[in-house]
């Protein structure tokens, strides 16, 4: 005697075990749409292929190009000096991605609750406030640091303004969904018991609310020290600038030394803010 | 708060015909598109009294309630809460009036991640200026009143609990509380038991039953369960098809009559 069964241990099949399957009268109607889907999604993959010059074979004969280049980077130069350099250049992207994420949090949260359905006074607030958060949202932060960069000259607080623009409007259009995500129950009780709509949006939206808003915040974060990077490279300062120096003087060994602080510095940020998020659920 | 002590004898703490009348709806109507959910519903709630609407799925109970409370409005017919006749008053004296029969829910709707205090607080948030409505700032006279609430329904000491952390028969009660923080002259009380297991479903409505013989509330609430309605209410209206079936003392009500609301 065994504890488990063994297919042997299965009653033997009757006759009247199968029914046959009744026919579907959707099945050629589905078959139908995604033939269409697949014909249309080849159809715009070869625009596309076409449109950007998509040529593999280039990249194998040109291959010789970026072999002489990495050459010239390998090895890094790890020289007090440069690694020096690199490490503050690392903390002033990482100081830009802070503050950017930070002080747009009071813009952010404004624009959100006004732009939120569930929280919004009137359609007219709603749709004045999602129209900003679009603006800030359909500005790449690159174009606003450019903008920035005239007004306050070249240097890390242009990037700073430029990250607050634009994380404006995501943030505030990422937290607006979230506090309509939220089960409503809590806010109807209160409004019920007579409660202005300012109580309901501090005392139940927002509580309830509280971790799915931190955890996009550490995202944003996460993602605002990589545009940081990149702004650098438009002259908002920070390792991003340092890079942007040492290809135009030719130190690419410089360079590669950068790349790898910058590595280090982003999986940093990236395991932090993912755990962190992992302790709010 | 044993349901013994009130288990079949409502007829011994039955109401006065001349107790207050708190909560008088006439005839009021109410559909949705083509479905009508209520018709010429009318009934009325006195102070001291437990009132139980019965009747099957989309009868209109919570209808009933909800054009009380305001998450909806009537069609037509007269609704008068507190001796305001909603119709002629004003929006501000209607808000007044609607604030006088506090709603209690059958998800209960706790903030979840607020500590209970701060959750009884919220019951009182009419009577507070805005700018001291986040709870640092909430007056101690308003958590004092909150804590009488809390010790009203027997919860004083999870005042500092987080709502999430309660059981849910004990989160009812902390919603009655915040109910009991309103200052209402009524509470409304919508499918109150419906996701509480029977020793709980049965702690919530005596504390109800207590509430209005004690206090002399009115409570008018929405049960699934007949039962309940025999044990805790002094009187019972059964709906169906968005109608008055009948309004009569618990102790005039035969299982016939209870069973043909559910045929």
């Amino acid at each position: 005697m065994t504890d488990t069964l063994t297919p042997a241990a299965l009653r033997e099949p009757r006759s009247d075990d199968h029914i046959p399957v009744p026919r579907d009268p959707k099945a050629p109607y589905r078959a139908g749409t995604w033939t269409a889907i697949i014909v249309v999604l080849v159809v715009l993959h070869l625009l596309a292929f076409s449109a950007t010059d998509f040529h593999p074979a280039k990249l194998l004969t040109g291959a010789q190009g970026m072999v002489n280049f990495l050459a010239e980077a390998i090895p890094p130069d790890l020289s007090p000096e440069v690694l020096q350099k690199g490490l503050e250049g690392a903390l002033t992207t990482l100081w830009i991605g802070l503050l950017g994420t930070t002080i747009s949090v009071p813009f952010a949260l404004l624009l959100a609750v006004l732009g939120a359905r569930t929280t919004a006074p009137n359609t007219f607030v709603y749709q004045v406030a999602r129209g900003i958060l679009s603006f800030f949202r359909a500005v790449p932060d690159i174009v606003f640091a450019l903008i920035f960069v005239t007004a306050v000259g070249l240097g890390p607080f242009a990037g700073v303004l430029a990250l607050i623009c634009h994380n404006t409007g995501v943030m505030g259009k990422l937290w607006s969904e979230a506090m309509e995500d939220i089960d409503p129950g809590p806010e109807q009780a209160l409004r019920t018991a007579g409660a202005s709509r300012w109580q309901v949006v501090a005392n139940a939206t927002i509580p309830t609310v509280l971790p799915q808003l931190t955890g996009l915040l550490l995202y944003r974060f996460d993602v605002n020290v990589r545009s940081s990077l990149v702004l650098g490279l438009v002259g908002a300062g920070g390792i991003g600038l340092l890079i942007n120096k040492a290809i135009k003087t030719f130190q690419f060994d410089e360079m590669l030394t950068y790349l790898i602080i910058i590595l280090v510095v982003i999986v940093a940020v990236d395991l932090a803010s993912g755990w962190i998020r992992k302790r709010l659920q | 708060m044993s349901a013994v002590t009130v288990l079949g004898t409502p007829a011994q703490t039955q109401t006065n015909s001349t107790a207050e009348v708190l909560l008088d709806v006439r005839a009021i109507s109410k559909s949705f598109g083509d479905r009508v959910v209520l018709r010429d519903m009318s009934m009325r709630v006195h102070a001291g009294e437990v009132v139980a609407f019965l009747g099957a799925n989309g009868s209109g109970k919570s209808t009933t309630l909800r054009a009380v409370n305001g998450l909806i409005e009537a069609d037509s017919g007269d609704i008068t809460i507190a001796g305001v006749r909603l119709t002629e008053a004003s929006a501000q004296r209607r808000a007044e009036a609607r604030r006088t029969a506090a709603t209690v829910f059958q998800k209960i709707h706790l903030v979840q991640r607020r500590t209970v205090l701060q959750n009884v607080c919220a019951g009182g948030f009419s009577r507070l200026s805005a700018w001291r409505s986040l709870p640092p700032l909430f007056p101690r006279a308003l958590k004092e009143e909150a804590m009488a609430c809390l010790d009203r329904v027997g919860l004083a000491d999870r005042a500092h609990d987080r709502a999430g952390s309660l059981s849910g028969g004990q989160q009812q009660r902390v919603a009655i509380a915040r109910a009991l923080c309103q200052r209402p002259r009524m509470i409304l009380a919508d499918e109150p038991v419906s996701a509480l297991d029977p020793k709980a479903a049965d702690d919530v409505m005596s504390l109800l039953h207590e509430l209005a013989v004690e206090e002399n509330l009115g409570v008018a609430a929405v049960l699934h369960q007949p039962h309940l309605a025999r044990s805790y209410a002094h009187r019972v209206i059964g709906l169906r098809d968005g109608g008055l079936v009948f309004d009569a003392p618990t102790a005039d009500i035969d299982d016939i009559e209870l069973a043909s609301l559910y045929l």
